[in-house]
């Protein structure tokens, strides 16, 4: 039997039994090769769900849409070990009780679907640690390699032009799991300390502000490079700065669902000695 | 409508010779919203003073700036003024213009003209200020003195007197530190048991001391005027209220081969001991690790021996909860280590010491009686050798600074030397004498003149063994020439550091420390005895190298310091707290996290029903210091800081 056809019994049987309201998964898309995330609430639904190499939208921000989770009742969810990653965040800080999630957990190696096993968070320790230990290692895209050759004057211009683009339609965000603060700081205008205009000081502004409060939560899963109308290539940006992170206090974003903000925790064998 | 004031100071030629201050006036009395814009030659004097305040008045001016030095310096001066002429003080801003301008810069025209912009964005900053309100918190009247040494004894004794409650904590057996192990000391040659016994007692026996030895501090949480400090009481394994000191036990410990710490491995004690004949209090401790009982489940010797059934093995660790007010941080210093020297052969030659080994030979009390024996084979030294600095001033393998006692410790011990070994030679290796203090410089004249004590200019290359004598091989850099000295016995002054975990427990208290790990303070000329901490205070060797005089007096002040805070039944808090915005908080925790002072809450907010809608941050304004940490972090933008609120730095930023 297939992946796609165990998960689609796995998601009949679930609904079926009432184990969970919902199933989060991908069904077809408006052309041949795109998926559409789809909400499943009844067995007789599941004949929709698609599994192949075509799934590569991380479902996790759809967990913490307002109310879904606030009945205490359970929704399975098909998620890739990113999401899996941006799970233990949004479980970290607060935003869901990862115990409520049933995962369908699968990659994409090639034009291969794997499965992966288990249902909860904390079965997939061992996957995202090896995602971490092989982190450093991973080949770098030839556009990143570019940019890092770069003297800084020639990387600040390249980002220059490439936010010269952006019409702050703000698709990065809705498309991020990360980003689930109800007000936005763009959203903030007393004062408006980002500015709104899609003038290069505007855009510069907005795509930094993100870039820091991604850094050390970025899972990579992409979502905001593709919805990005404009084509900047914002998983480039986020790369960095989970490099950054990773090389400076070994932290790989995601590991567990009680992992540490990096931003707002230290160690007390921090060597800086301006910490109390 | 804003109607400010500009109080441009010269701060007579610190601001006045870089910045055209008459040009500044003129140009912020064109800024809108400026009511009054003028110079003087000193704002902070008394007349100056009155004059903002008379500007004040006569113009109902709804806000101040005073361009002039930094906040840290007169803030609270002008605020003051303002106070006293009716404005809110907390509608009066300082605008740097001589640390972050004219000190720094040569070019008259531009630091004029950045001395607009930074008044200026004060300016805008001070339109958008509100009218704050001091917070009051109560104040606990009871101070913790943390070590047991001189400084924490004559702390604890001057807050005592004084009516206060005082805890005290020492983590070793008995009070006493450092102080109890020395001989004599400078520059009076008084015994130093002598002295010292008689306070032990007295902070022992006072009414207003609670006295906790063998105690650690766990955690201390709060803030000024609150703290919650939770003390382990390490077991004793001999019960303090039935113990009564004969030392029956301490006779009969078959254990007796273990190093005296407090005779710096000089002397031996047993398994069962307190560390000196005169520990207050003269109460004896199991050390667990030797005690046969605790290693092989045999002995209990002194249980038996014991008449009063004090010794209990089954003791365990306690906790106490205290509520504490203000705290004098007292935990003094170590000696280094000095196997850093290999050619010293310190810790491969018996007979190379340190100062405070040498401290222990001469004591009356230590492990000789006061005779000076050499460690190898008990003779007494014909001649012997110090090095001063032997860690001090030695940014290579030792420390960068000088630990300000060796110079005198040492003429200390080729005096006592030479009042105890009447033909004895001494050479003593220095780099300079410091002698500065009272009766210092006389003392150590002393030791050459009536004492015979050599000193050679020079450091000393190499100490190596030659047919039972240690042969010291140095420059005399006054004569040029290199020297070779057949000694006896050769004593390092050895440096002064700080406590193998000092950095970690200023971590536990919250306080800083500068790179050796030496506690520091709020300034170094004007506030030495507070830290950066509100309500914790320093005494002692703990904040830097100190002899007894200066920890003493540093104690005393520490308790001035608590007393003016005691003096009080309500304290006054800057208004400059964190609020949070609960309708626009996502719930991260991150600001819990991120608070340094645990001032941050989660806190569930309820629909009719009592059922939880939602869960916020919610920042306790006691508790909360105003560091601002919550704010730079929570990217929703929900916290904000009263008097640098988010629009008033925006203003402010614009206004540049
Ligand atoms: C060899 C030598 C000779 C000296 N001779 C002289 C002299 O002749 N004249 C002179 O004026 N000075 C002399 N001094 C200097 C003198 O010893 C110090 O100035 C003095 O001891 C400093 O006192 P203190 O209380 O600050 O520190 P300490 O004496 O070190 O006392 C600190 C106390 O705090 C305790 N403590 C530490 N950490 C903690 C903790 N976390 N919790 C609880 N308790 C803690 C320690 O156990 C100790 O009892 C000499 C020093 C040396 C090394
Ligand atoms: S920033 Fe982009 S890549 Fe990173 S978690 Fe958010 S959507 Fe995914
Ligand atoms: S999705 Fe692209 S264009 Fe839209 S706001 Fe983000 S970076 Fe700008
Ligand atoms: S950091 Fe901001 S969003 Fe997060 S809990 Fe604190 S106030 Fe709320
Ligand atoms: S400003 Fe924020 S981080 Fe700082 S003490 Fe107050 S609540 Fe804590």
């Amino acid at each position: 039997m297939s992946i796609e056809e165990q998960y689609r019994t796995r998601a009949k049987e679930l609904l079926a039994g009432g184990a969970v309201k919902m199933v989060i998964g991908y069904g077809k898309g408006t052309t041949g090769e795109r998926r559409r995330p789809i909400f499943i609430t009844s067995p007789d639904e599941v004949e929709r769900l698609v599994l192949d190499e075509a799934c590569i939208t991380n479902l996790s921000g759809y967990l913490v849409s307002e109310g879904l989770l606030s009945d205490e009742k359970r929704v399975a969810v098909f998620l890739r070990p990113e999401g899996v990653r941006a799970v233990n965040i949004l479980a970290a800080e607060s935003q869901l009780d990862s115990d409520q999630l049933v995962i369908f957990g699968f990659d994409v190696v090639g034009n291969e679907i794997k499965a992966l096993k288990g249902i909860h968070v904390e079965e997939f320790a061992d996957v995202i640690e090896s995602l971490k230990e092989s982190a450093p290692g991973v080949a770098k895209e030839l556009l990143l390699e570019k940019i890092e050759s770069m003297s800084p004057q020639e990387r600040f211009s390249y980002w220059q032009g490439e936010f010269a683009k952006c019409i702050k339609c703000y698709a990065c965000r809705q498309a991020c799991p990360m980003c689930y603060c109800r007000r936005c700081i763009v959203d903030s205008n007393q004062p408006q300390w980002v500015n709104t205009s899609s003038h290069s000081l505007g855009n510069f502004e907005w795509n930094i502000v993100r870039a820091f409060h991604l850094s050390g939560r970025c899972v990579e899963c992409g979502n905001c490079d593709r919805a990005c109308p404009v084509n900047i290539p914002l998983r480039l940006i986020n790369h960095r700065m989970a490099e950054e992170v990773l090389g400076t206090f070994d932290h790989f974003a995601g590991t567990s669902k009680t992992q540490e903000p990096v931003l707002a925790s230290f160690k007390k064998d921090d060597s800086e000695t301006f910490i109390l | 409508m804003a109607k400010i004031g500009v109080f441009i100071c010269h701060c007579g030629e610190n601001i006045g010779a870089k910045v055209d201050c008459t040009r500044l006036a003129a140009a912020m009395g064109e800024h809108p919203g400026v009511a009054v814009s003028v110079e003087y030659k000193y704002f902070c004097s008394d007349p100056g003073q009155e004059s903002v305040k008379r500007a004040i008045r006569d113009n109902n001016l709804t806000g101040v700036v005073v361009a002039a030095c930094s906040p840290r310096m007169h803030e609270a001066t002008f605020r003051k003024a303002c106070a006293e002429a009716g404005l809110n003080p907390y509608l009066c801003e300082i605008a740097n213009i001589r640390e972050q301008c004219s000190w720094v810069h040569t070019d008259k025209d531009m630091a004029t003209e950045k001395a607009m912009d930074i008044t200026r964005s004060m300016v805008e900053k001070v339109k958008r200020n509100n009218k704050l309100q001091p917070i009051e918190v109560p104040v606990t009247r009871r101070a913790l003195v943390i070590g047991g040494g001189i400084a924490g004894i004559q702390a604890a004794l001057d807050i005592a007197n004084a009516g206060q409650d005082v805890v005290l904590v020492e983590r070793e057996p008995s009070l006493g530190g450092h102080m109890a192990q020395l001989s004599e000391t400078f520059p009076t040659l008084d015994c130093s048991q002598c002295i010292m016994t008689p306070r032990m007692v007295e902070a022992a026996q006072h009414p207003k001391i609670r006295l906790l030895t063998y105690a650690e501090i766990e955690s201390v949480d709060g803030y000024i005027g609150n703290f919650k400090v939770r003390v382990r009481m390490k077991s004793r394994y001999v019960d303090l209220d039935r113990c009564t000191g004969c030392g029956d036990c301490i006779t009969k410990c078959p254990a007796k081969k273990i190093s005296s710490e407090f005779d710096c491995s000089l002397g031996k004690r047993t398994a069962i001991y307190t560390p000196f004949a005169q520990s207050v209090p003269n109460i004896p401790v199991i050390d667990k690790a030797n005690c046969i009982y605790f290693k092989n489940g045999k002995c209990k010797i002194c249980a038996k021996t014991c008449q009063c059934d004090a010794i209990n093995f089954e003791m365990q660790d306690e906790f106490i909860e205290l509520e504490i007010g203000a705290i004098v941080v007292a935990t003094g210093f170590q000696v280094q280590n000095n196997t850093m020297y290999g050619e010293y052969g310190y810790g491969k030659y018996p007979d190379v010491i340190n100062g405070l080994q040498f401290e222990r030979l001469a004591s009356a009390s230590g492990p000789t009686a006061g005779k000076i024996l050499r460690p190898s084979d008990g003779k007494e030294p014909e001649n012997v050798v110090f090095i001063q600095c032997a860690g001090s001033r030695d940014p290579s393998k030792g420390v960068r600074y000088c630990s300000k006692i060796c110079c005198m410790y040492t003429a200390k011990h080729a005096m006592l030397y030479a009042h105890k070994v009447h033909d004895g030679k001494t050479n003593i290796f220095y780099m300079d004498i410091r002698a500065a203090g009272k009766g210092y410089d006389e003392f150590s004249r002393r030791a050459i003149e009536d004492d015979e004590a050599s000193y050679v200019r020079g450091r000393v290359s190499k100490v190596w063994q030659e047919n039972g004598k240690l042969m010291v091989r140095g420059v005399d850099t006054l004569l040029g020439r290199p020297v070779e000295i057949a000694a006896d016995m050769v004593v390092l002054a050895t440096a002064m550091i700080s406590q193998p975990d000092a950095k970690e427990f200023a971590k536990t208290i919250g306080i800083g420390y500068d790179e050796y790990g030496f506690y520091n303070e709020a300034h170094l000329k004007l506030r030495p005895v507070e830290s950066s901490t509100a309500g914790v205070f320093l005494a002692g060797a703990c904040q830097s190298p100190k002899d007894i005089p200066d920890s003493v007096a540093q104690a005393s002040a520490t308790a001035s310091k608590v007393l003016a805070l005691f003096s009080k039944e309500k304290l006054e808090r800057e208004p400059v707290v964190a609020t949070n915005n609960e309708a626009t908080c996502a719930g991260c925790w991150g600001c819990v996290l991120a608070c340094p002072y645990n001032a941050i809450e989660q806190k569930d907010i309820l629909d009719r029903s009592g059922k939880i809608i939602k869960r916020v941050a919610s920042v306790n304004p006691g508790l909360c210091q105003g560091c601002g940490t919550c704010v730079t972090f929570c990217r929703s933008n929900s916290l904000d800081l009263a008097g640098f609120t988010e629009k008033q730095i925006f203003a402010e930023v614009m206004g540049l």
